[in-house]
């Protein structure tokens, strides 16, 4: 964290910095709020409506945004850092996983495919340890939360029925 | 004295073998969620959450509490042996802390954590005892437009608070609390924002939003930063710290619980700057400050007392006016509502047992922080040097598990994933999360109340300048910012947290 506050040798083009992006996403994300609460009424002070606040929150953020964005188009700051692919797609993928498979095959299913799914996310993993590892820890969630706990989390539907 | 009268039922409540037993079971799993590196007590908590759910309120939220200080442990533990806090309050441990385990004085660091918490969480216990029921009568006063003026004075201290640029802090929390704003109306009944998803017409979840931004996001984050993690290699040595060490620290440990306990109370998470002011003072007042940095072990107690003493005392403002000051206490107020009780002035009322029994199970808590953790200090060591690549799958499990078990509901996991996307991707964009949560805990809140008091005052805005405490705290809300933003103070702010 210290060595990326210490202020770059050379200047970071203004597109290239990080309160650029960061004040373009702020704006893109206020006007699809706007967007959004278009068709909401507004009212008035003594009967607030529906879209008032949304529309007031939303116009207040982009203002901001646009401020971010200014500032740092004309102040020299930090570079956007670099974004992995891997490891955000499979932690998400890990995860959408997760929330498919449960209803329909159950943790004991679910377990296992989560953690090697999410476990792709690594260049570090190693396949075999993995795949007992996923059963491991599948068991030990299933005695915890499904027979310790008796969350209504499905088991095996295909199985055992629940 | 009624004092002791509420305590007498509080213990009372809180020795019954089951809640006795909660507690325990509370603090081991917190603990044992808390020590994994990366995940906070927040994560920890959402992902907890429904381990509780089986049990009375009453016990729920004993265990919960246990949860949330074994979590708070569980991340001074990690920072000390291994250099990873698990969130901002625990930075400061990790300075001395880390340094005196590489010295092979890790026992001794993590010994004088413990008696440094149970020193602060014992204070802290009795402050909330004492002012709490006070608080509560003046908080029976407050109308619509006092409680919105404390919050917004209450998200004004957050974002002077929050680390790096105040413009990017107030950004985030006006997402926070667009964010909040989806969701049916409360008056009309009119989806907003909802984008057609039937999903969200009951608004975000906080727990989903919180496990998102905090567990996944954390967990893209560590994978995109090469292992660096130096487990200490040197032994552990013993954990009692000496009669000197001891003596060394009494002050420390006496000042940063006072300052814990003092900046705990404020509304916008002030408990966060507790062990930066801790550490601070400290070294000002050492004899040599050069010490510090390297292993002092005043660095470790001083903090610690204070990030215990605060991270307890943020329950005042929960307890007794039911305005969460930070998102370990929204996640409480979510598991509150999910057993049928209204954090508020109420709760002191109409559940006396609750209300005392919470309170005694936090200085059970922290005896049992005491007591269980430093047997099992071995075996924390052992869980971590487990490698980051078997950690982090488990780790996903958990959370996956903890949000579908809230609602038993597939569209929460689909929203955490969503939610951990965004929270990469404000971390590449140098956005901190943690304003944006307060920002939505206190967003829906701040609009009944902004609501009620218009409707009350026939539309006129005039109601917040006119009502003598609302303009007050508005006006030290205004004061706050100004100075915030001004070139001087915000180079001495920067310094704060640089240390």
């Amino acid at each position: 964290m210290t060595e990326a506050s210490a202020p770059p040798a050379e200047p970071t083009p203004p597109w290239l910095r990080q309160d650029t992006a960061a004040g373009l996403v702020v704006i893109a994300v206020a006007a699809f709020a706007l967007w959004q609460g278009a068709a909401l009424t507004a009212g008035s002070l003594g009967a607030i409506g529906a879209g008032m606040l949304p529309r007031a929150l939303a116009i207040l953020f982009g203002g901001l945004g646009l401020v971010l964005l200014v500032t740092a188009m004309t102040t020299d700051g930090e570079r956007l850092q670099r974004w992995s692919l891997r490891g955000p797609i499979m932690i998400l993928a890990a995860v959408i996983t997760f929330g498919l498979s449960v209803r329909p095959v159950g943790l004991a299913v679910a377990g296992p495919l989560t953690v090697i799914v999410g476990a792709a996310a690594s260049p570090e993993t190693r396949w075999s340890e993995t795949l007992i590892f996923s059963v491991v820890m599948t068991t030990f969630c299933v005695l915890l939360f499904k027979f310790a706990l008796g969350l209504a989390i499905p088991l095996a539907p295909w199985l055992v029925g629940y | 004295m009624d004092l002791v009268a509420n305590l007498g039922l509080g213990f009372a409540t809180a020795f019954s073998p089951i809640n006795l037993a909660l507690c325990f079971t509370g603090c081991l799993v917190g603990t044992l969620i808390g020590v994994l590196p990366g995940v906070g007590p927040i994560a920890t908590i959402a992902m907890l959450m429904p381990l509780t759910f089986k049990v009375d309120p009453t016990g729920a939220l004993i265990m919960l509490a246990g949860i949330y200080y074994g979590a708070q442990y569980g991340g001074s533990t990690t920072a000390i042996l291994i250099n990873i806090p698990g969130e901002a309050t625990s930075v400061v441990t990790a300075l001395d802390g880390h340094e005196m385990a590489k010295r092979g004085q890790a026992g001794v660091a993590l010994g004088t954590a413990a008696i440094a918490s149970f020193l602060a969480g014992t204070v802290a216990t009795l402050v909330i005892a004492a002012i709490g029921a006070p608080l509560t009568k003046l908080a029976l006063l407050f109308g619509p437009a006092e409680y919105f003026g404390l919050m917004l004075l209450g998200l004004t201290l957050a974002v002077v608070l929050a680390r790096g640029s105040v413009l990017k802090a107030i950004i985030m929390i006006v997402f926070g609390v667009l964010l909040a704003t989806v969701g049916t109306d409360l008056e009309t009944g009119e989806d907003r924002l909802t984008l057609g998803l039937d999903s969200l017409s009951d608004g975000i979840d906080f727990a989903v939003l919180a496990m998102g931004v905090f567990g996944i996001a954390e967990v893209m984050r560590n994978l995109d930063a090469p292992e660096t993690r130096d487990v200490v290699r040197a032994s552990i040595g013993r954990l009692l710290p000496s009669w000197a060490d001891l003596r060394r620290c009494a002050g420390p440990m006496l000042r940063g619980t006072g300052l814990g306990a003092a900046l705990g109370i404020l509304p916008g998470n002030g408990a966060v700057l507790a062990p930066f002011a801790s550490y601070t003072l400290e070294k000002k007042l050492a004899d040599d400050p050069r010490r510090f940095g390297k292993g002092a072990i005043e660095g470790v107690a001083g903090p610690e007392a204070a990030n215990n003493a605060g991270a307890q005392t943020a329950f005042i403002p929960l307890l007794t006016l039911g305005i969460p000051p930070n998102a370990v206490m929204a996640l409480m107020v979510g598991a509150m509502t999910i057993h049928g009780v209204i954090p508020g002035p109420q709760v002191m009322t109409k559940n006396p047992s609750l209300f005392w029994g919470m309170i005694a199970s936090m200085w059970i808590g922290n005896l049992m922080l005491l007591v269980i953790n430093l047997p099992l200090v071995g075996l924390w060591v052992r869980l971590l040097r487990v490698p980051y690549r078997l950690m982090f799958p488990a780790i996903l499990l958990f959370c996956c598990i903890g949000i579908y078990s809230i609602n038993n509901n597939p569209a929460d996991v689909f929203f955490t994933a969503f939610f951990g996307f965004v929270g990469y991707a404000l971390i590449k964009f140098g956005l901190e999360p943690a304003p944006m949560l307060l920002g939505f805990v206190l967003g829906r809140l701040l609009e009944e109340k902004m609501r009620q008091a218009l409707v009350l005052s026939r539309g006129s805005l005039m109601t917040f300048v006119e009502r003598p405490v609302s303009a007050g705290l508005l006006l030290a809300a205004a004061v706050i910012l100004v100075i915030a933003l001004l070139p001087a103070v915000r180079r001495g702010r920067e310094d704060a947290f640089q240390e």
